[in-house]
């Protein structure tokens, strides 16, 4: 998954503008698949991609089993022949990171480049990192989730 | 669809309350890259360069680059050009934050605004639809609270460039602010948005930006993302510091700045550096839209027994300048309040701070009547913090006679007052944080910069200070310097119109900017063609001023810089020898005895 460190993101959204280059071909940082949270009076930016849930609502809640985990990696991934569209997914995703093609009418979530991840490779304050995901990983996102408070607090 | 460029202009008449979106001139594009050049183009072609600044015939053109919106370093900058009311010349101010990329993602190079609105008006763009809406209950109000006010009502991601109090009230040094804090900050540009009765641009997008030659592309913006990361420049000092990191060298080396260019070091430097800013009052860096430097600096002043209190971003160095060390003022807090008053004002912190500079000079030699200084309830004088919060308040409300002299800038207020000398800058703009008798490159970029002095221009304390020291120009000879002025002049054209910042271009040079522009456009410029390119923005830049009136005889310096050596520091005895440099620069511009290109030099540029 894609971990983030708040405290070093500048808000400069190059992460968006990479990821929509690799999956649309074009700079659109409307269908990016990770997104920068910026909250300016606060001094607060919070980068934000799918976490590849252990227990993750989105799969649980596709009506038509269209979002998938891969048993090796743990990897959530929506099926597009099989996605009808619904956006339950989206209501379900407790961090607001499923996003929409309205174009082909599926759901989208990171697919981590298949594991060549751009967002990554382009963020040069290293806010970014790519890592494995592991048994202990609630504790990465309860750290994540507690970091960008204490950076405003 | 094109690429680079998303293909389209949003034409606004205010004076009709209409807007059309129309077909980019492609021609054009190609000829003057975009941004700048091309905004400049259709200037040209559209206003008459004698029109007066605040009047309706007057357009605003708020402009992007190629590179806008792409992941190209720092490809996030957009401009605003018109006839600048400050300086009744060119104008094109640059800023960054999120404004511009916006704008390409709604599907516009540029908004052009023309007319002028009978009432106070802001404009929404969200994608196609376009709205014209009433900004009455805005109009007034600080660019925070617009910012706010205007995104509650429109859409949550929405970016917001427009003016302040300042703007409105006609300030001649009133800039335009986007993001809260950045600023397409010089000649006054925010006067002209205000003159047409408009108080923002309310911009969202959905849309996309493509590049013709995508592996190219991403090829060099990764190898340059390197280059910049792997920088003691980018990476180093302006990541690390800030802008401010400058303050400690061209203090220690003596041409910083203070009481109005009557000194060139301030005392108090280190009060108000860069160590001393990450120390005491940095929340944290920012970086605008796509930016890997992230020189921005978000700051709060913590100190509770201050009687200046605020958050916001800066100081950068020339804010620093400006309001610190040109007035003076020697306390942090006080700049920093200073900084966010400008912002909140939408006034230029460089021009504001000499205009106040230039008034606390003439009011010590006592050319300021006393009843003229009865509003302002501090003593004027150098280092007095209280009077230079009052004077950026009296600015820019316009209040009381002093007020709406100093709303004009600080060369009608000399002017006013009988003594235009005192006023340090060249065509009624300030001077930037560099003192030219110890750069006289400077001194020669500050003469002849087509919107009035500026350090950005011709940033040659690039090859006179900063440089290693095999490939520094000696700052105290006039020896290739003209040379040297002129190509960072054709340099800085090119890369500011491509959309990217000034800062990525001190480590991607042009064999590498050239071939990004290429791979993201489709076209086919060689370095020679990039940098020709620059040569004709500039040369049209320079037709513009020549037929709005001006000449040689405004390619000049104040008499302190040319007469009155300095003592002490680095700079001791030293003035700038300005006429010799200027005779070589004519002539290796191929301009006539006055500043007029000449017949071939247009020809071979493809103006004539």
């Amino acid at each position: 998954m894609i971990l983030a460190h708040p405290q070093k993101c500048v808000a400069c959204h190059l992460c968006e503008g990479a990821c929509s280059f690799k999956h649309e071909g074009a700079f659109q940082p409307a269908k990016t698949r990770i997104f920068v949270h910026d909250f300016v009076d606060e001094a607060v930016y919070v980068p934000v991609a799918c976490f590849h849930c252990k227990d993750a609502p989105c799969l649980s809640n596709c009506p038509t089993y269209a979002i998938t985990r891969d048993p090796l990696t743990g990897q959530v991934t929506v099926n597009d022949d099989k996605c009808i569209g619904c956006k339950m997914c989206m209501v379900a995703c407790p961090f607001s990171v499923m996003g929409f093609q309205t174009e082909r009418n599926v759901a989208q979530n990171c697919d981590l480049c298949g594991g060549d991840p751009q967002c990554v490779k382009v963020c040069v304050y290293d806010a970014l990192e790519y890592v494995d995901l592991e048994p202990t990983d609630w504790m990465v996102r309860l750290d994540m989730a507690e970091r960008p408070a204490a950076a405003a607090g | 669809m094109p690429y680079g460029w998303v293909g389209h202009v949003l034409r606004v008449n205010l004076t009709e309350g209409s807007a059309k979106k129309e077909p980019l001139n492609f021609d054009w594009a190609r000829q003057y890259i975009g941004g700048r050049g091309l905004g400049t183009r259709y200037l040209y072609e559209e206003i008459d360069p004698r029109c007066d600044p605040l009047g309706p015939e007057n357009k605003v053109i708020f402009a992007t680059g190629p590179l806008t919106g792409t992941f190209a370093p720092t490809g996030g900058r957009y401009m605003v050009l018109c006839k600048g009311p400050l300086t009744d010349a060119i104008a094109c101010s640059n800023s960054g934050g999120y404004w511009g990329p916006e704008l390409k993602f709604a599907g516009y190079d540029m908004v052009i605004l023309e007319g002028r609105s009978p009432k106070p008006v802001y404009i929404w763009v969200y994608n196609d639809q376009v709205e014209i809406r009433d900004a009455a209950h805005v109009w007034g109000k600080t660019t925070e609270e617009t910012e706010d006010i205007l995104r509650a009502e429109t859409d949550p991601q929405a970016r917001i460039s427009g003016i302040g109090p300042a703007g409105e009230n006609l300030n001649r040094v009133a800039c335009v602010i986007n993001d809260k804090s950045r600023a397409a900050g010089r000649s006054g540009v925010g006067a002209a948005v205000g003159s047409k009765n408009v108080k923002a641009i309310v911009v969202r997008g959905t849309g996309a930006v493509q590049v013709a030659d995508a592996l190219k592309f991403s090829e060099l913006v990764f190898e340059s993302l390197k280059e910049i990361n792997e920088s003691p420049v980018t990476a180093g000092a302006l990541r690390g510091l800030g802008t401010a990191s400058t303050v400690g060298f061209t203090n220690s080396v003596g041409i910083l700045p203070t009481n109005n260019f009557q000194q060139c070091t301030f005392e108090h430097a280190n009060a108000i550096g860069g160590p001393t800013i990450a120390q005491t009052v940095l929340r944290r860096n920012k970086g605008c839209y796509s930016c890997p430097i992230g020189c921005a600096r978000v700051t709060e002043i913590r100190d509770q027994t201050s009687k200046w209190q605020g958050r916001g971003e800066g100081p950068e160095y020339e804010s620093i300048f400006g309001l610190g060390s040109d007035c003076g003022v020697g306390d942090l807090n006080a700049v920093l309040y200073a900084n966010y008053l400008c912002n909140l004002y939408a006034v230029d912190t460089i021009s504001a701070g000499g205009t106040v500079a230039a008034a606390m000079e003439l009011a010590e030699r006592g050319y300021i009547p006393k009843e003229d200084l009865a509003e302002l309830d501090f003593e004027l004088k150098f280092g007095n913090a209280d009077a230079v919060m009052k004077c950026l308040e009296l600015m820019t409300y316009r209040k009381g006679k002093l007020g709406n002299l100093m709303a004009e800038g600080g060369y009608r207020l000399a002017e006013h007052y009988g003594h235009p000398e005192l006023f340090m800058g060249s065509k009624k703009q300030d001077f930037a944080a560099y003192d030219p008798r110890g750069a006289k490159g400077m001194g020669l970029g500050y003469a002849t910069s087509n919107r009035g002095a500026c350090h950005l221009r011709g940033y040659s304390m690039t090859l006179e200070w900063f440089a290693p020291m095999e490939m520094r120009l000696d700052p105290f000879t006039t020896d290739g310097k003209a040379q040297a002025q002129m190509q960072l002049q054709d340099k800085c054209a090119a890369e500011d119109s491509s959309g990217v910042c000034t800062f990525t271009t001190f480590v991607v040079t042009p064999d590498k900017l050239a071939p990004m522009y290429n791979a993201a456009t489709g076209e086919n410029l060689s370095v020679e063609e990039w940098m020709n390119a620059g040569d004709r923005i500039w040369n049209l830049e320079r037709l513009f001023n020549n037929r709005a009136g001006l000449s040689r005889k405004d390619d000049t310096l104040p008499p302190r810089m040319t007469r009155e050596p300095l003592t002490g520091g680095a700079v001791q005895g030293q003035v700038v020898e300005l006429a010799p440099m200027l005779e070589e620069y004519y002539r290796i511009r191929g301009w006539d005895e006055d500043g007029n290109p000449k017949a071939d030099t247009l020809a071979r540029l493809g103006l004539a």
